[in-house]
């Protein structure tokens, strides 16, 4: 019995994702975005495989070398292939957004359901450490981390999912509160619903569209976050591929050949555009007052629970 | 002054807001526009400010005077406002400028305006604040320390301070409780017809409008479906959203008792 | 003012909060500092002698109230690798980061705030797409890799139009204004146009949403027309907003500048900071850490106060977020 009622559930969950993709799909920018992402997740994947030249090949004799047939990019002060690194950091800078966001989402929800809890003094505890915390940029918590722990991969994720995690409390908090004190709600806590549940099963998801761009804004800074921290030296370490490490490596070479300065940089910036412009049309795609489709999808699957 | 709707049709986004309305309201004249919330009946008074937001198309023509408001500059609207045709809001809590105080607001028309010294402003103003019902200390207070009703006061202050040629009142009591919307309905009519202006009142709440107009047009979905003298709009509708609307003004007893009173009013002018 | 003293006392205890999160992420977080300061292959009697002089093996509340002791008398401290008393080197960096934000600030708000009204008082649904495009991607681009444009467009050397110089600050500090400015011009516009950007994003953000409010229209029935009724009545209402984002975007410059100051070699707060820790400076990052948490909750109470000020309805005990809703 209840095995049938997951299994419709996550039929519908599913109808509600290919309506949503669909809605995305058929902008011109949510295009572009969902291509451009896409891409990526393809060439993190290539890249684990496959590279042009192995990172590891080093050549002594051709250090800083120019863009050629062989090295599309040149070479860097160990004679790597600029290209190859940049390709493979594609797969690190993948691996630290999704930790981000994981890192992020957890850290916000447990906020967000101190913030909405019925015990007064935590919930407005919670809002006023908040409001201190958010004003600490994230640069300085990593510096923190980074005095112990040194450049790692953690550092970034940290700090960034911990600045990231209050930006998503505070956020979502007029929204998360507007659907604790909901009618429907309260009547889940009458029947003796937990607090817990009540926030997984109805709290949760009333404010997953603000989560859900909140949360790709996020993984766009957070790949900016990692260029910035890698260059400084308290980011990816070195030997580790990342767009980071190609933009530091790309700085070095602006004396040498400088239009190939132009590519990681570029590559980053689209990258991050196009998060960003994911978090907007998903937004409009999965917020039922802006996407007839999706409450077609609600209705119909309505129906089918009836039957 | 005499308005003049003719073909009138709205568009926001592309979504169709109102289409072919036609409306005429003579010099001194009180009409009303009766529809339910969504009708498009408050773009329609936008249409005729020209204030609709960038994303609508408008067609047709609206003319205030001899002034023809659609394709019209908005420099020339700008003139006409404020000036010649005066606007009452529904919630004057999300209009009335929260960092101004109740005299600057009410002075804001008579000083784009007006070429007026600083104390001929604020004698105006005061005699105005009078005429509202408001004390003189309220002059130098913000609009948040002030009433609902206190409020729409101030807010039918600035439409009428320039003692403009029409009014357009868009809802002007929806945001009040029953007792503040018939005092309110009261004063606006009082100084509409005081100074010979002529009024569209809008209003979802056939009460409120047989209160304060003579006659008025009933819109459903973006088109007038009835019209004629409220009264007798009143007392046997003819269309079913007519039908509709009426019923659920008479289904509070409170505002029935508000019907007779108004028919007694009638009666004696 | 019962607001203010509340949100002072606020300041007061995220304060101390502060000290003892920089203090205890130094000491407790795995790493031992007396043997990464040390190096690598130092002996153990190298490694017992810096944390004795570190005061490392003294209990750690000791450690704590001495620092905080010193801190209160304005005394940061003493950098063990430069011998050089901590107050005197974040003298000599300010000199170069403020200047070098304000710089930024002040091109940010001159590039922000324009661009930010003309998005929303254009009409054209082409030019209004073209806004939004331009915030995207100008909120989208990394620092370093504006940077590099800039230097690859003016830096002396590299440069299309070499014409700026692209490394280093003058030796002799602000000896000679001229050249120090000169050397400033390229990362203040490289931080002005991406701050620029964001500003333009919150400005056109507040700002359009106020002009499709009862409050506009109000003035507009009054008698302006709509860019009279934004500019006037619009930026007046956006201003506690606007003052906030800017006051708070002021103080993340100062972190925010980082890469900016490593990419043109200027010795700033930030760049000096990271010095520090690749150094694993334990007494001078303590200090620095603290300072710039405490600048940036003391720029978060300001804005908030001003934003009270600027707003009469919040004067009387009101909060933001009623005013909001």
């Amino acid at each position: 019995m209840s095995n049938s009622h997951n299994n419709r559930a996550a039929i519908t969950r599913r109808a509600y994702a290919a309506v949503a993709l669909r809605t995305m799909w058929r902008r011109a920018e949510g295009k572009f975005a969902l291509i451009v992402l896409a891409l990526w997740l393809a060439v993190a994947l290539v890249s684990l495989v496959w590279t042009p030249q192995s990172l590891w090949t080093t050549d002594g004799y051709h250090v800083w070398a120019k863009p050629s047939a062989a090295h599309w990019l040149g070479t860097d002060g160990t004679g790597a292939d600029v290209f190859s690194w940049l390709m493979a950091g594609s797969r690190t800078n993948l691996l630290i957004v999704l930790l981000t966001v994981v890192v992020s989402a957890l850290w916000g929800l447990l906020l967000i359901a101190a913030m909405v809890a019925r015990n007064s003094a935590l919930a407005s505890t919670s809002v006023v450490v908040i409001d201190a915390l958010i004003s600490i940029p994230t640069v300085l918590i990593a510096l923190i981390l980074a005095v112990p722990m040194g450049a790692s991969i953690a550092v970034i994720v940290i700090a960034c999912g911990f600045g990231y995690g209050l930006n998503l409390a505070r956020v979502a908090r007029p929204a998360a509160l507007l659907a604790a004190r909901s009618a429907y709600v309260e009547s889940a806590l009458a029947n003796g619903a937990s607090g817990w549940r009540v926030l997984v099963s109805h709290i949760i998801p009333n404010n997953l569209p603000v989560l859900a761009v909140q949360l790709s804004l996020s993984a766009g800074t957070a790949v900016l976050a990692e260029s910035g921290l890698t260059y400084l030296g308290i980011g990816v370490p070195s030997g580790v591929p990342s767009w980071g490490h190609s933009l530091a490596t790309s700085v070095k070479l602006i004396n040498v050949f400088p239009l190939t300065v132009l590519w990681p940089g570029l590559i980053v910036t689209v990258v991050v555009v196009a998060l960003n412009v994911f978090g907007d049309v998903l937004r409009d795609a999965i917020d039922p007052v802006a996407n007839p489709a999706l409450r077609q999808t609600a209705g119909s699957a309505g129906k089918e629970d009836e039957r | 002054m005499s308005v003049t709707v003719e073909a009138l049709s709205i568009a926001i986004g592309g979504k169709p807001i109102a289409a072919d309305v036609n409306l005429d309201i003579a010099d001194g004249e009180r009409v009303g526009l009766i529809g339910s919330s969504g009708s498009g009946k408050s773009m329609i008074s936008k249409a005729m400010l020209g204030l609709l937001p960038l994303n609508a198309t408008v067609s047709g023509s609206v003319i205030l005077g001899e002034t023809q408001v659609i394709g019209a500059s908005e420099r020339e609207l700008a003139d006409l406002r404020g000036r010649y045709v005066g606007t009452v809001f529904q919630n004057p809590a999300a209009s009335l400028n929260p960092v101004m105080t109740v005299a600057q607001q009410i002075g804001l028309p008579l000083k784009l305006h007006y070429d007026l010294t600083k104390a001929e402003r604020a004698e105006r103003v005061a005699r105005m604040l009078g005429k509202v019902g408001l004390s003189a200390d309220a002059a130098n207070k913000y609009p948040h320390e002030l009433s609902g009703g206190q409020q729409q006061r101030v807010g039918i202050a600035t439409a009428l301070i320039t003692s403009p040629r029409f009014i357009i009142a868009d809802e002007p009591t929806t945001a009040l409780d029953s007792i503040t919307q018939r005092q309110i309905v009261d004063l606006l009519t009082a100084l509409v017809d005081d100074a010979g202006a002529s009024m569209l009142f809008i209003t979802h709440d056939f009460s409120v409008l047989a209160r304060a107009t003579t006659r008025c047009y009933v819109l459903e979905s973006g088109r007038i479906v009835d019209s004629g003298v409220t009264a007798e709009v009143l007392a046997d509708p003819q269309t079913p959203e007519s039908k509709r609307l009426v019923s659920a003004a008479r289904s509070l007893t409170l505002r029935s008792v508000d019907l007779h009173s108004t028919k007694e009013d009638s009666h004696e002018q | 003012m019962r607001f203010v003293i509340r949100r002072l006392l606020l300041f007061v205890v995220a304060l101390f909060g502060i000290s003892v999160v920089v203090f205890a992420a130094l000491r407790i977080l795995p790493g031992d500092v007396a043997s990464i300061m040390a190096g690598i292959n130092a002996p153990a009697s190298r490694v017992a002698q810096l944390r004795e002089q570190l005061g490392l093996n003294r209990p750690l509340t000791t450690q704590y109230f001495d620092w905080m002791g010193a801190l209160v008398t304005g005394d940061f401290g003493t950098s063990i690798l430069t011998g050089r008393s901590v107050t005197a080197l974040i003298g000599t960096r300010a000199a170069i980061t403020f200047p070098l934000i304000i710089l930024g600030l002040l091109i940010a708000m001159a590039i922000g705030l324009p661009l930010g009204c003309t998005a929303v008082l254009a009409r054209s649904p082409r030019v209004r797409a073209a806004f939004h495009v331009l915030a995207i991607i100008g909120g989208s681009v990394p620092a370093l890799w504006g940077g590099l444009l800039l230097i690859l467009l003016f830096g002396k050397g590299v440069g299309l139009v070499g014409i700026l110089p692209s490394q280093g600050f003058p030796l002799d500090g602000w000896g000679k204004p001229g050249s120090a400015i000169v050397s400033l011009i390229l990362p203040a516009l490289t931080v002005g146009i991406i701050v620029g950007a964001s500003l333009m994003r919150y400005t056109r953000s507040a700002l359009g949403e106020l002009a499709g409010s009862g409050y506009i229209d109000m003035a507009r029935s009054c008698g302006m027309t709509r860019t009279q009724a934004v500019l006037n009545v619009g930026l007046r209402l956006a201003m506690p907003q606007l003052v906030s984002v800017i006051g708070l975007t002021f103080a993340s410059m100062i972190t925010g500048v980082m890469v900016i100051e490593n990419l043109f070699a200027l010795p700033g707060i930030g760049n000096g900071l990271v010095t520090d820790v690749g150094n694993r400076d334990l007494i001078a990052v303590q200090s620095e850490l603290f300072l710039l948490a405490a600048f940036f909750l003391a720029i978060g109470l300001i804005v908030d106060v001003l934003h009270r000020v600027l707003d009469p309805r919040l004067k009387n005990g009101g909060n933001v977020a009623e005013v909001n809703a």
